[in-house]
């Protein structure tokens, strides 16, 4: 690894590599891409604000960010800086005192036409959750009713969606997908939630995700609260079940081992800002954004968790204070004089790649 | 443990402590009574003396036969006797109504008791509820504060305040010149003079509008609570895990709201309003004073006024029957609507 060296091609030696490979790519930007996989989801330049007692909080900023068929993304970075608002935007579950103030979610189901999902109402928006789009909360305990069998919560999902379903078919198409997630299917349903252990749970919980043949399915630190070993095994078993049934995946985690083994993409946040977006190869060999390298650098391990990541001196910026200038500037070792007055877009440096710092300005062609 | 055995032996085991639970109140109040500084029947038996100028044996017999004791046997002897009767609920006879047995008087006293103080409890407890979840389903509404605000201050104000209110407003006030709403008379006793008990209409016309503000009492003031624990209920399961995962699962915010929400929220308060069907029995001394309302309460004040105490000791056992009783109701409830409880005590993977 690195020193710290304040000089940017010591800090970034594919930086002068890129050009190259770059001037390939078309003009156009965003058609750039060689990953000949259909666009799924595309967010651009979401911007989403909370109302708070001090102001507006601005938690996403201008995010931009694609998730292709079959694709697996990561989303990664600090703590409060935007993950589950910006995942949570898209089935429009976010707490009542957000709005999303601007940019948009384009939703390309396969053999559908585009929905624009920023501006959906709720009653179609209610036909989307589940059936199209999956979330999954952070830090759910109790993903199900305490109070009714796991049987009546997989049809109640049936009944939401598809109330022309006989009760049959809903249940032999709930145990095929509970013996897909290596679960005994018939004791499970006839089981209370409270009769299976977290992993079961967490297991039913992917397969009630899975009932209705989605097409993206968000994960926001889904297995905290599960010990390492079934973490790893949930997250495995997601991961194959992303290529037996063809979903894409996006996933906010905090443990950098979990992204290099299941994530295509790695997206990179920092305060609200989608700072850099790359292929998870290429991200962990050249990170190129400074805060990208400092959150590689801070970890001796691959497969340390973000607790280890509070070596970046400084702390994130109030999202409530009006914004000049990059926002890591203040923890910066790169910074120069441009990077306190003009915000850096987030521009391609590759086919498949782009970052938002103003070092690479001269390596980059368009913004995203 | 066989799964079908669980539930019987659950209940098995409930009945002991039950039974358990009564024996130990009986025993108290037998002692409590005989060991007091100043033995209530020593001290009849002296007011007999006294009074009438009988003497001590004359006073003791007929205080035997009052309290249908054997004074001359050993306290053990008495204890056992006593529970003896109290099991077959035979209280004694009346002290301040010679000759009447008390299970007589509390047979006659209950129904009234139990009419108003269940409607009051009943009623309020369905609109309370719903209120409740009405105020914690609508946070941002207008109204909400309102139901909040009118539930604290309701529930804070003792109930006699209300009683007293109510009198006024119903049958004090005058309105825009017309008389009051309900005729004074109508806010004493249990109904007029001058009806013919039994299954007429003017006899149930007249118990219905004599209780009728009673009942309302006892409506206003338990009201208050049941909003504010069901709207704290409520609250808290609205952003329950579970409550929001059935969102992002796409059902219909009607099914959330009565199979997620609902049903959860109901578990602490099904079980505490099974808890306060046990204090129906004991009426409510004040208010019943307050309206002359012939129930237990106005019983059991007259009762300990003139220290009759084969009357007071029969209506604290049955009182204390029912509120046992009614907490092992509402554990059975619990138990019912809340598949966590009903493991317990069976092994977790039957
Ligand atoms: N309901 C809310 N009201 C006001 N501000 C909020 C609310 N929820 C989140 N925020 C703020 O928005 C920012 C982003 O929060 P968010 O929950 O999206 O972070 P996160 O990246 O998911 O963090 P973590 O890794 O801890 O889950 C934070 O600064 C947070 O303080
Ligand atoms: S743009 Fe931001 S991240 Fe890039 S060098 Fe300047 S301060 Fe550092
Ligand atoms: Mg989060």
């Amino acid at each position: 690894m690195n020193t710290n060296t304040p000089h940017p091609t010591n800090t970034v030696p594919s930086a002068s590599t890129v050009p190259s490979a770059s001037s390939v790519a078309s003009e156009n930007a965003k058609g750039a891409a060689m990953d000949p996989r259909p666009v799924l989801l595309d967010i651009n330049k979401l911007s989403i604000e909370y109302r708070t007692k001090r102001g507006k909080l601005k938690a996403v900023h201008e995010a931009s960010l694609r998730i292709r068929k079959g694709e697996s993304v990561a989303i990664i970075g600090e703590s409060g800086c935007g993950k589950t608002t910006l995942a949570t935007s898209i089935v429009h579950m976010l707490p009542r005192n957000a709005t999303i103030s601007g940019g948009s979610i384009g939703f390309f189901p396969e053999g559908k036409a585009e929905i624009r999902l920023e501006a959906l109402p709720e009653k179609e928006m209610r036909a989307v959750r589940w059936n199209d789009i999956v979330m999954m909360f952070q830090a759910s305990q109790s993903s199900f009713n305490p109070v009714a069998k796991i049987r009546t919560q997989f049809l109640d999902t049936f009944q939401a969606h598809n109330p022309e379903i006989s009760t049959d078919d809903a249940l032999n198409r709930s145990r095929e997908l509970l013996e897909l997630v290596f679960l005994n299917a018939d004791a499970v349903l006839n089981s209370f939630p409270h009769e299976l252990s977290g992993g079961m749970k967490q297991r039913t919980l992917i397969a009630l995700s899975l009932l209705l043949d989605p097409q993206l399915v968000i994960l926001d630190e889904p297995t905290t609260a599960l010990d390492l070993i079934t973490q790893k095994k949930i997250l495995n078993l997601l991961n194959s079940l992303r290529d037996s049934c063809g979903f894409s995946m996006m996933f906010i985690t905090h443990d950098l081992g979990i992204v290099t083994q299941l994530a295509d993409r790695v997206v990179t946040m920092y305060a609200g800002v989608v700072v850099e977006n790359a292929p998870t190869a290429d991200f962990f060999s050249t990170p190129l954004h400074p805060y990208s390298q400092g959150l590689l650098r801070a970890i001796p391990k691959l497969n340390a968790t973000f607790e280890q990541l509070y070596s970046i001196p400084g702390s994130t910026p109030d999202l409530v204070d009006k914004m000049d200038g990059c926002l890591f500037a203040p923890r910066c070792a790169h910074c120069h004089a441009r990077c306190l007055t003009e915000i850096p877009a987030l521009r391609q440096t590759d086919n498949d790649r782009w970052v938002a710092c103003h070092l690479y300005e001269e390596v980059t062609h368009g913004a995203y | 443990m066989p799964k079908r055995l669980q539930f019987p032996l659950f209940l098995l085991r409930k009945l002991l402590k039950v039974a358990f639970t009564v024996w130990v109140v009986t025993t108290l109040i037998f002692f409590l009574i005989r060991l007091m500084p100043s033995n209530p029947i020593e001290q009849y038996i002296q007011n007999l003396v006294i009074q009438y100028g009988m003497s001590y044996e004359e006073a003791t017999s007929r205080a035997a036969s009052l309290f249908s004791l054997d004074l001359s046997q050993s306290m053990f002897a008495q204890y056992l006797e006593y529970l003896k009767d109290a099991v077959r609920l035979d209280f004694g006879t009346s002290f301040l109504s010679p000759g009447v047995q008390v299970s007589e008087i509390i047979a006659a006293r209950l129904p009234w008791t139990l009419f108003t103080v269940g409607t009051g409890l009943i009623l309020s407890f369905i609109v309370g509820t719903a209120l409740g979840a009405i105020a914690a389903y609508r946070r941002e509404s207008w109204y909400e504060p309102i139901i909040s605000g009118l539930s604290s201050f309701l529930s804070a104000i003792p109930d006699f305040l209300i009683a007293i209110f109510l009198i006024l407003f119903f049958g004090v006030f005058t309105w825009w010149g017309r008389g009051s709403i309900v005729p004074i008379f109508q806010l004493r006793g249990n109904y007029g003079a001058g009806v013919n008990i039994g299954w007429n209409w003017p006899f149930i016309k007249s118990v219905l509008d004599h209780s009728f503000v009673p009942i309302l009492t006892y409506f206003f003031s338990q009201i208050g609570i049941w909003v504010l624990l069901m709207k704290g209920s409520t609250t808290g399961c609205l952003n329950a895990d579970y409550a929001v995962i059935a969102r992002a699962r796409g059902l219909r915010p009607r099914k959330i709201l009565t199979s997620y929400i609902g049903r959860n929220a109901m578990l602490p308060i099904a079980t505490e309003f099974a808890m306060r069907l046990g204090f129906i029995i004991g009426g409510s001394l004040i208010i019943e004073q307050l309206f002359v309302y012939q129930g237990v309460g106005l019983e059991l004040l007259k009762a300990t006024t003139n220290r009759d105490y084969p009357l007071m000791q029969g209506i604290f056992l049955i009182m204390t029957i029912a509120i046992v009783l009614s907490n092992l109701f509402a554990e059975i409830l619990y138990s019912l609507l809340d598949p966590r409880i009903r493991v317990k005590g069976g092994s977790k993977h039957a």
